[in-house]
């Protein structure tokens, strides 16, 4: 693949295929990972948050492990040197055991945290792209006017930071107040939309981006020819550049969506419970933090990685023979 | 007002009354604390430089090593990549300063700069943030420095070679000189990047310019929209002035006639 | 073939829409006028003094002819003669400053430009098939969002195009799956489909290789000997010699000499058209 933008796609997809069978072990997991999460999340809005296995028996594990390890270290017999050795490892499986416990108690709150992760990423990402799909083509085909409007939003929105465009909305604007009426009930926070508008804004610039070198890297001859069989530029441009500059702009999307997923998390700075602040707030209560940002790892990971293979998937669907694999496209 | 000195007999049309209503208070208070933030911006740019040049050293080598490793080295570079490309920087923060066995100093940086103060801020957060951002920064440097000497073409390392230079001469004389030069994009990019996200540093209590200005805005709520308004401009002068400076770099060192 | 222009209930439409355009525009220039007149015999395109500059360099100096109905007019002329440019005036692809151009009397310039390229087809040089769509689609597009017709009926006159041009087999296939010739023989179906009055082609075969460049010529004679009006821009001399009913040989933005195929290769007026046919000939010998 050409260009930075796609560079994080390659890397990550290429890491379901760096190891031999890594793929469909990877599918396996993920496709793991989503059930249980699916599952999760319909047991909590059904009332029932408990963990789904037995924190007990991997507690009762790791004191097991623990316990045998300390008795194997205090014989001092010929056998010392081999029982210590092996009391290393007991020890061992005593952290894993109690990590295990650990992850098994808090992944109901974790699953939760996830829950508004996804959603402020597929809500910031698709109506993100409401917003880019005309800027870019403003930025391309617009006249004086609305070319440079598309332009300074575009350059404000990527160059500062999105903390600061957070805050400037919820705490400068209080932007909360205009959404007390849709937040009632299951709907989510106000905090929540106001976080939506934030990703909102924030991706349509970024995607702009992404879509209009997509565009660009259309041929003009494209344009000239639906010109020439009597289409009107709006309809040149919607049914001849846009299908196939979008398909272009898929390796900027993955980018893009992986670039939510994780900044999502700074959501948590205006009170959002998103993935991250429910880790906060475990690791406030527990102070396990080696624990819990272990897992909060391990979350993103899945996240990211199964964003990766389903752009990946999208792109082979909408593959159209030789478009998309063009050479010297940046 | 600017305007009024410029056209005084305009003087009495302009409404005063209105005029100082709106810059009383809250902008006023901005340019009070102008002092605070930009001991705040020191530290900023300060972080910026330092996690831009911790990613660099660590970052070009582990785009080489993609390249041209093997093995669990190669591996182990890959592997610590997608995990540092795949998690918020938010959480590498506070782990690197609340988790990670770094050692971090106690106490705190001061130096005096001139015309702004004396500029402190805390050595462990600011330890914990650069090795954060930097090591993030290395996973996407390094990522940028691989494609670009993917990018160059396999012919100019043949015709390095057929003129008797060694894998190692070829690639120090041919094809790094080369992917330097495309890499400037990317770099640029990721430059900016690093350079917005020095503002998530406040989350580990670093007091650079975003912190303190939320700092600022927990002593006067009211000036809220003008304080991070007004920070904006600054982080958005800068990644200005970031992507001019090396757009300059990179038609310098353009060759003739090749793609950058 | 030509049951596209006359009998279908599109021919009748559209000339019913020019007679009462060429009331309209009685503003016109005295020699349109005179050209209405003289009903019967109205030329379909009739160039007057075509003139056209991009900024300070001037292309075309003043270009003047008439073609009329079942006219195949050749265009040679060296490379930066303007040929592809007076083309893209002709359908308004581009805008020219000077002069006139009527299409069966009635002035382009006041024309909705999207119904005059419906009405005048183009293929281009470098092919240009819209790389997303199947050859099928790149036919119906036009007929379903420019004519509006349904689905079924554009996928039966698209089929009967790709018919025409003998790739109804490759309907399903995508540009890349196509060898150049057979992309442009789409290309042509896809021009086709339109029902244009007249077809404009820029050097449709001098992107080909040597050994596709025969079939797409071989439908554009086809379309000649069925009847289509066609001003063609080409180096193909056979084509020329056999399907032209007149040559012209544009040089700097001016037509050097216009008249039938044999009289410029047998007997030129002048010598620059001897030379640069000379030069054609020796070049396809050499290929
Ligand atoms: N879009 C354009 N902008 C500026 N100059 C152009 C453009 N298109 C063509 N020209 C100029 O007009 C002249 C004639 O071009 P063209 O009509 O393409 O010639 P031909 O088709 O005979 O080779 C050339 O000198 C070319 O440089
Ligand atoms: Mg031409």
């Amino acid at each position: 693949m050409s260009g930075e933008r796609s560079t994080a796609r390659t890397t990550l997809a290429r890491a379901g295929e760096g190891l031999p069978t890594g793929r469909s072990v990877g599918l396996a997991i993920g496709a793991l990972f989503w059930a249980w999460l699916v599952v999760r999340w319909v047991t909590i809005w059904a009332g029932y948050s408990e963990p789904f296995f037995p924190v007990a028996f991997f507690e009762g594990l790791a004191t097991g492990f623990e316990n045998d390890a300390l008795v194997m270290q205090q014989n001092t017999g010929a056998l010392a040197p081999v029982l210590d050795f092996v009391a290393g490892f007991w020890f061992l499986f005593s952290d894993v055991a109690s990590f295990v416990a650990f992850a098994v108690e808090y992944l109901p709150t974790l699953a939760e945290g996830a829950w508004l992760t996804v959603v402020l990423t597929v809500a910031g990402i698709a109506f993100g792209l409401v917003i880019a799909v005309p800027l870019s083509v403003a930025r391309v085909y617009g006249g004086v006017v609305t070319r440079s409007l598309a332009l300074v939003y575009i350059e404000l929105i990527r160059g500062t930071p999105l903390l600061a465009q957070l805050f400037v909305i919820y705490y400068g604007l209080n932007m909360s107040q205009y959404f007390r009426g849709v937040s009632s009930g299951l709907l989510p926070t106000t905090a929540v939309w106001v976080a939506i508008v934030g990703f909102t804004i924030n991706s349509a610039a970024y995607q702009a981006e992404y879509i209009r070198s997509a565009l660009e890297s259309v041929e003009s001859g494209q344009l000239t020819a639906a010109r020439a069989i009597g289409l009107s530029r709006i309809d040149g441009i919607r049914h001849v550049v846009l299908p196939q500059g979008l398909r272009y702009a898929i390796p900027g999307w993955t980018n893009e969506l992986v670039y939510l997923i994780k900044y999502s998390s700074l959501a948590a700075f205006i009170t959002v419970v998103e993935l991250f602040e429910s880790g906060r707030d475990i690791a406030g209560q527990t102070f396990q933090y080696l624990n819990i940002y272990a897992l909060l790892a391990l979350f993103y990971l899945a996240l990211v990685l199964s964003a990766t293979l389903f752009m990946g998937w999208v792109e082979d669907r909408v593959a159209i023979p030789g478009l998309g694999v063009r050479d010297g496209r940046e | 007002m600017v305007l009024s000195l410029a056209s005084p007999p305009a003087l009495d049309a302009v409404d005063w009354v209105a005029l100082a209503q709106f810059e009383s208070g809250d902008w006023a208070f901005v340019r009070e604390q102008l002092p605070y933030l930009a001991r705040g911006f020191v530290v900023t740019l300060l972080l910026t430089l330092t996690s831009i040049v911790l990613g660099f050293l660590a970052g070009f080598p582990m785009g080489a090593i993609e390249v041209y490793g093997r093995g669990p080295l190669r591996s182990f570079v890959y592997g610590a990549g997608v995990v540092l490309r795949a998690i918020p920087i938010v959480v590498i923060l506070v782990f690197m300063f609340f988790v990670a066995p770094i050692p971090l100093p106690g106490g705190q940086f001061a130096f005096d700069v001139p015309r702004v103060g004396s500029v402190s801020f805390g050595r462990s957060a600011f330890l914990a943030a650069t090795v954060g951002l930097g090591l993030r920064s290395a996973a996407y440097q390094a990522q940028i420095f691989r494609g670009a000497l993917q990018s160059v073409s396999g012919g100019q390392m043949e015709a390095a070679r057929s003129v008797g230079m060694s894998r190692l001469q070829g690639i120090r004389h041919v094809v790094l000189p080369q992917a330097l030069r495309r890499s400037i994009p990317g770099f640029q990019n990721e430059f900016t990047i690093v350079l917005k996200d020095t503002s998530i540093a406040f989350a580990i209590g670093l007091t650079e310019l975003f912190a303190r200005a939320d700092n600022l805005f927990t002593q006067r709520t009211t000036a809220t929209l003008e304080l991070f308004l007004f920070i904006s401009l600054v982080y958005f002068i800068m990644t200005f002035v970031t992507n001019r400076s090396l757009d300059y770099l990179g038609d310098y060192y353009a060759i003739p006639g090749g793609d950058r | 073939m030509s049951d596209q222009h006359s009998g279908t209930a599109d021919g009748t439409d559209t000339s019913a829409a020019t007679a009462s355009g060429t009331e309209a525009s009685d503003t016109d220039t005295a020699s349109a006028d005179a050209a209405t007149a003289g009903a019967a015999s109205q030329p379909l395109l009739r160039v007057e003094d075509l003139q056209k500059s991009y900024g300070d360099e001037t292309v075309l100096r003043g270009i003047s002819f008439d073609l009329d109905k079942r006219d195949v007019e050749v265009i040679i002329g060296p490379s930066g003669s303007g040929k592809s440019t007076m083309l893209r005036c002709v359908n308004r692809l581009t805008e020219f400053q000077g002069g006139a151009i009527y299409l069966d009397g009635e002035s382009v310039m006041a024309m909705n430009d999207n119904d005059l390229r419906r009405r005048v087809g183009m293929v281009f040089q470098d092919i240009n098939l819209f790389a997303h769509l199947t050859a099928l689609q790149n036919v119906t597009l036009g007929l379903r969002k420019v004519r509006g017709m349904g689905k079924e009926a554009a996928r039966e006159k698209a089929m009967d195009q790709l018919d025409r041009v003998g790739l109804a087999s490759q309907a399903d296939s995508y540009p890349a799956e196509l060898s150049g010739g057979q992309k442009q023989r789409v290309g042509i179906a896809r021009a086709l489909a339109m029902d244009p009055e007249l077809l404009l082609f820029d050097e449709p075969t001098s992107a080909l290789d040597p050994e596709l460049v025969g079939e797409v010529l071989e439908v554009m004679r086809d379309l000649a000997e069925g009847g289509m009006t066609m001003l063609v821009v080409t180096h193909e001399m056979g084509f020329a010699r056999r399907a032209a009913s007149s040559l012209m040989f544009l040089d700097e933005g001016r037509i050097v000499e216009r008249g039938p195929p044999e009289q410029l290769f047998d007997d030129p007026e002048h010598d620059r058209t001897a030379e640069f046919l000379q030069r054609l000939t020796t070049i396809s010998e050499e290929v």
